[in-house]
């Protein structure tokens, strides 16, 4: 689709075989679904868990990366000399150094850059790197590093870059390709036939990824072979990456991400940092530890895209739309990213007549990378409040205009139909537990005003092939599950043990679990696009069928019982038709003699002529202060259709981390970069604004639809991360027009947007 | 990264004046301004002293119709105290605005008193005319946060909560140095740009901030501090106003309204003060005191907003005063 859902996919990826099993859908399950502690919730609290950044070799040494201050500028000059005099320090490298001409941002054979470039197109960009004996000595020696640049004019606004006129970013011009256009029936015709249209032109802040453990790398080299531990939501993409810098076989570069804290799209890809790490390491023979202290995490890890949007609807008088038109602008920073953003409206409601444009231009800004939804939470941010507008226009209720426009098909995609369409049912069943009809009613106050909104999205990637899993189960009846997958946070190694669980009857505690290292397991996409479970899960299930099907087959010999009528619960294998008939599985003599059975289970494909999306609706109540443009968010229903829930707990937990995420983009993040220079002038925690515990509602209410897509894969999942932040920051502006009739088009909405709005509505 | 600096922790008050006075020398209360400040290099310091050996500077209490609150008393211990919850609830409100609960923890009165700016580009990697350079980039800039009063030449806004609540209430700041002690109003502490440019406040070299004393006001008087940020906490004031009102039966006696966030000092509001006095808080004479508080705004491109907030915040707490 190229809008943002294959964006992890390097190419064409190969498609894993079908397994060897086919796996019937389950039923009612007896692991799988249940609300479920993380299984490695202890180390994760205790911190007994090893994150990158925790990673300390013997001999190693620091290393960190002197940055362009300039939002564009040439260097010059550069004097790495008086950097490698200094105490400690053990290498120093930059342009003009081996390994710095290696191409970076790639794009169809075009590398817009290198690795240390002379023509630095932001603020942040890799200018020279050092390596030392402390982290401090590091520090000394990147400010002894003596840099004449040439300040260059820039262009960090998206509306000035496409002027005739901007300094260009790049020679060939500020565009990133050519406007992307779509359309389908006659949109003239359909706004002609409208009993009603609304046309509103909306903006959404840059905001940045903000993980908590900043981006970084240890390496270490072994002859000619390297080790990564690197805080990554993907080893299989770095390896790559940093394979192909640096001309090594795959099998040379092994890459280990088993903690990490926090990616949210910005940890899909290599960074630099592992590249020079790698380089510092061969150059002094030692290990190198590199982590990006705070200010280059916000400057130079990606973001997401400012985006200004103009949509215009029209509808007939009984709510059905009969025109939809949709325009995006937004930079991907200086090098080639989109900044598209009309996908979902040309698909979440059904409209025969449609046109879309999405035009991506440079600027003198940190590159984006994928964040959370890339391209969705700003549409729904235009799109949603339109549809709000529109509904009050016609009078008719918000949420029967939406559930008058459910569509029947996926119309952008051939008008394939949805495996399972859960639109309508996150609409009412959402709405039934947020009491959306009687919160809706006016209420009179003072100052302060009480208003309720809603939502809603798809995500428009579902994951697939290729995935492969390895599951061991040891002579005692322990388990070991080896997928490449990471888990990001979001609770991947619980609900696949679960998975396993659900097919041998192994407890969970007896089953272990080592992921994510190109070493050891097997090839994984990152995680990412909300494809993980929906990807990963059917392999491990695959996997465990086999394990379980080699092992009632020993069981039957033993117990001459047919295979077929023995199952797996609690460490035994029992009989369907007489449960005194059991054996412990440590106790099956062919597992005994042969010490342990492996199961291979892969990815099936997609079934093809459907669409698979996650649906959801956020309904939202706020509080906002008219006299202060204060905005508090009291209460969140998220209904989210995500297929078969493996977890209630961790699928609740993902869901309130969508949500909190949301209203950082609706409320209160941003990020700034400063006209006059082009500089980032709020490159810290404090001024740049993540929400805080009391910007987010204790009333949080997640109401998972719970409806298993079968016909989509064996483990009858669809993802989750991505349409649990999609709606929110949407429902939150609606929520806030109907508390006080100001309409904020921009986000966030800050005290000041709000007061602002305010003041142009009465004015 | 820190840079390197000395660090030494005196024994006594006077042996803190004598490092103070070192050229270079910068004081450590709490340090939850002043580590931040060196770590991003705002500017750099040889020797910091730190204060925390110095328990006489702890601490409140309340002594002949004065409230005397050492300088190492942290935010926290003064927005808990019952004795101020009970008589100035205003700076208790003040107190628990700041920051979040850690940086109350450890914060102190005296350091929320001398905090540095808090504007963006002086924080930032950028050579401002604070730091010895020769522009302003705010003025022309990223001015959200910025001041619409007193801002010449610089145009930042001063961070503290209880500064304007200081002022409001009459405080003294008690100041020990090299040539013996002084005591100054808190509302004469600060120093605005058009004045000198390179300080915040009147503490000469060697100077020590080591109590803020308040003369406890008359029975019928309320205080009040409302704050607007733009996340819960952890946030500077866009717009906070400090009220203390005393009254004679219905009217009112003496009115002191201060801002927070909107000058590069606390900022008295004296036409508010003006209109106040002798009136009956009505509805309509708070939106007139609320008029009065704006008279002489001069918002940058896009800071306009702080005119409403000042306006309504005003407003409000006037009225929920009464």
């Amino acid at each position: 689709m190229g809008d943002g859902g294959a964006y992890f996919i390097a190419g064409a990826l190969p498609q894993t075989e079908a397994p060897a099993l086919e796996a019937t859908p389950w039923g009612a399950t007896e692991v799988v679904g249940h609300r479920l502690p993380r299984v490695d919730a202890y180390e994760r609290v205790s911190g007994t868990a090893v994150y990158p950044l925790d990673v300390l070799l013997p001999d190693m040494l620091y290393a960190g990366i002197l940055r362009c201050p300039h939002a564009h500028a040439r260097v010059k000059k550069l004097d790495l000399t008086s950097a490698r005099d200094m105490p400690g320090v053990r290498a120093v490298i930059g342009a003009g150094t081996p390994g710095g001409e290696i191409p970076w941002y790639q794009v169809r054979g075009r590398a817009f850059s290198r690795l240390f470039d002379e023509h630095c197109r932001h603020e942040g960009e890799e200018v020279a790197a050092v390596a030392a004996e402390t982290p401090y000595q590091v520090f000394d020696a990147l400010r002894a590093i003596a840099v004449d640049y040439e300040v260059l004019p820039f262009v960090v606004d998206e509306e000035r870059a496409r002027a005739s006129g901007a300094p260009p970013v790049h020679d060939s011009g500020n565009r990133v390709g050519e406007p992307a256009v779509y359309e389908r029936g006659d949109v003239a015709a359909g706004f002609a036939a409208a009993a009603a249209v609304v046309e509103r032109t909306f903006r959404t802040s840059c905001e940045v990824h903000a993980p908590m453990e900043a981006h970084g790398s240890v390496v270490r080299w072994d002859g000619n072979r390297l080790t990564v531990w690197d805080t990554t939501q993907g080893v299989f993409a770095v390896q790559g990456e940093v394979a192909r810098a640096l001309g090594l076989p795959l099998a040379n570069v092994r890459v280990i991400g088993h903690y990490m804290g926090g990616g949210f799209g910005s940890k899909l890809e290599a960074g630099k940092y592992t590249v020079i790490a790698a380089l510092l390491a061969r150059a002094t023979a030692r290990p190198v530890k590199l982590f990006l202290p705070r200010e280059d995490v916000f400057l130079a890890t990606g973001n997401r895209p400012a985006n200004l949007m103009t949509v215009k609807l029209g509808a007939a008088k009984d709510g059905t739309l009969t025109a939809l038109e949709f325009s995006s602008l937004g930079s991907t920073g200086a090098y080639p990213y989109s900044a598209a953003t009309s996908f979902m409206a040309s698909e979440l409601y059904s409209c025969a007549n449609v046109r879309t444009r999405d035009e991506t231009v440079f600027t003198n800004a940190g590159k984006a990378r994928p964040m959370r939804a890339p391209g969705f939470p700003q549409c729904a941010w235009a799109l949603e409040q339109a549809m709000d507008e529109l509904a009050g226009k016609l009078g008719i209720d918000p949420l029967a205009l939406r559930l008058k426009n459910v569509p029947a098909t996926a119309q952008r995609r051939g008008n394939q139909p949805y495996t399972t369409a859960g639109l309508a049912d996150c609409l009412r069943r959402g709405a039934e537990a947020f009491g959306w009809d009687r919160s809706r009613r006016p209420r009179h106050g003072g100052s302060k005003r009480r208003g309720v909104g809603v939502a809603a999205c798809f995500w428009g990637y579902a994951g697939g092939p290729p995935s492969t899993v390895i599951v061991k189960l040891f002579a005692d009846g322990s388990v070991n599950l080896n997928m490449g997958a990471a888990d990001i946070g979001t609770g991947t190694k619980t609900v696949m043990a679960q998975v396993v669980a659900e097919e041998l009857g192994t407890p969970l505690e007896r089953i272990s679990i080592e992921h994510a290292d190109t070493g050891t397991t097997q090839f994984a996409t990152p995680s990412g696009g909300s494809k993980t479970v929906p990807s990963d899960s059917p392999a491990v299930r695959a996997a465990a069928l086999e394990v379980r099907r080699k092992l009632l087959a020993m069981a039957a010999d033993e117990m001459k019982v047919p295979a077929e009528e023995l199952t797996l619960r609690g460490g035994e294998v029992v009989a369907k038709s007489d449960p005194a008939a059991k054996l412990a599985v440590s106790a099956v003599p062919g597992l005994q003699r042969q010490g342990a059975l492996v199961g291979v289970g892969t990815r099936a494909p997609n079934p093809e002529g459907v669409v698979t999306a996650p649906f959801a609706a956020h309904f939202a109540e706020v509080e906002v202060d008219t006299a202060t443009g204060e905005v508090r968010v009291l209460r969140v229903v998220a209904a989210q259709d995500s297929g078969r829930v493996l977890n209630r707990l961790t699928f609740a937990n993902q869901t309130f981390g969508g949500v909190v995420m949301g209203i950082g983009f609706g409320l209160t993040e941003e990020r700034v970069l400063d006209r006059n220079t082009g500089k980032m002038a709020n490159a810290n925690w404090h001024d740049y604004k993540i929400p805080t515990m009391l910007d987010v509602p204790i009333d949080q209410q997640c109401v998972p639809i719970d409806r298993p897509d079968d016909a989509f894969n064996s483990t009858g999942t669809k993802g989750l991360g991505e349409p649990a932040t999609i709606p929110t920051a949407a429902a939150i502006a609606n929520a806030v027009f109907h508390a006080t009739g100001v309409r904020v088009a921009d986000a966030p909405i800050t005290p000041a947007r709000f007061l602002q709005a305010a003041a142009q509505k009465e004015g | 990264m820190l840079p390197n600096f000395r660090y030494v922790k005196p024994r006594s008050l006077a042996e803190a004046i004598e490092h103070a006075a070192i050229p270079g020398a910068v004081l450590h209360g709490g340090g939850t301004d002043l580590l931040g400040f060196l770590r991003d290099g705002v500017a750099g310091a040889n020797t910091v002293v730190s204060l925390s050996g110095l328990a006489e500077l702890r601490g409140l209490r309340e002594e002949r119709g004065r409230l005397r609150i050492g300088a190492l008393t942290t935010v926290a211990e003064l927005a808990a105290s019952p004795a101020v919850m009970h008589v100035l609830p205003g700076l208790a409100q003040a107190a628990a605005a700041v920051a979040s609960p850690q940086l109350r923890n450890q914060g102190t009165v005296g350091g929320n008193l001398c905090q540095k700016p808090r504007c963006w580009y002086y924080r930032g990697d950028f050579h401002c005319l604070r730091k010895g350079g020769d522009t302003c980039f705010a003025a022309t800039g990223e001015n959200q946060y910025h001041c619409i009063f007193g801002g010449e030449s610089c145009v930042y806004v001063h961070p503290s909560d209880l500064a304007p609540m200081l002022v409001a209430l009459g405080a003294l700041a008690r100041l020990a140095g090299p040539s013996g002690s002084r005591v100054v109003p808190v509302e004469k502490f600060f120093v605005l740009p058009e004045e000198d440019f390179t300080r915040e406040t009147v503490l000469e070299p060697g100077e020590v901030l080591t109590e803020v004393v308040i003369p406890l006001p008359p029975k019928a008087t309320r205080t009040s501090y409302r704050k607007v940020r733009t996340r819960g906490a952890w946030d500077f004031a866009l717009v906070g106003v400090a009220l203390a009102v005393s009254w004679d039966g219905q009217l009112v006696r003496d009115a002191r309204v201060v801002l927070a966030g909107v000058a590069p000092i606390p900022w008295r509001a004296a036409g508010a003060d003006n209109a106040l006095r002798g009136v009956r808080v009505t509805p309509a004479e708070a939106a007139r005191a609320a008029e009065a508080a704006v008279v002489g705004a001069r918002p940058l491109a896009m800071n306009a907003y702080k005119v409403d907030l000042v306006r309504n915040l005003v407003r409000e707490t006037l009225q929920a005063l009464v």
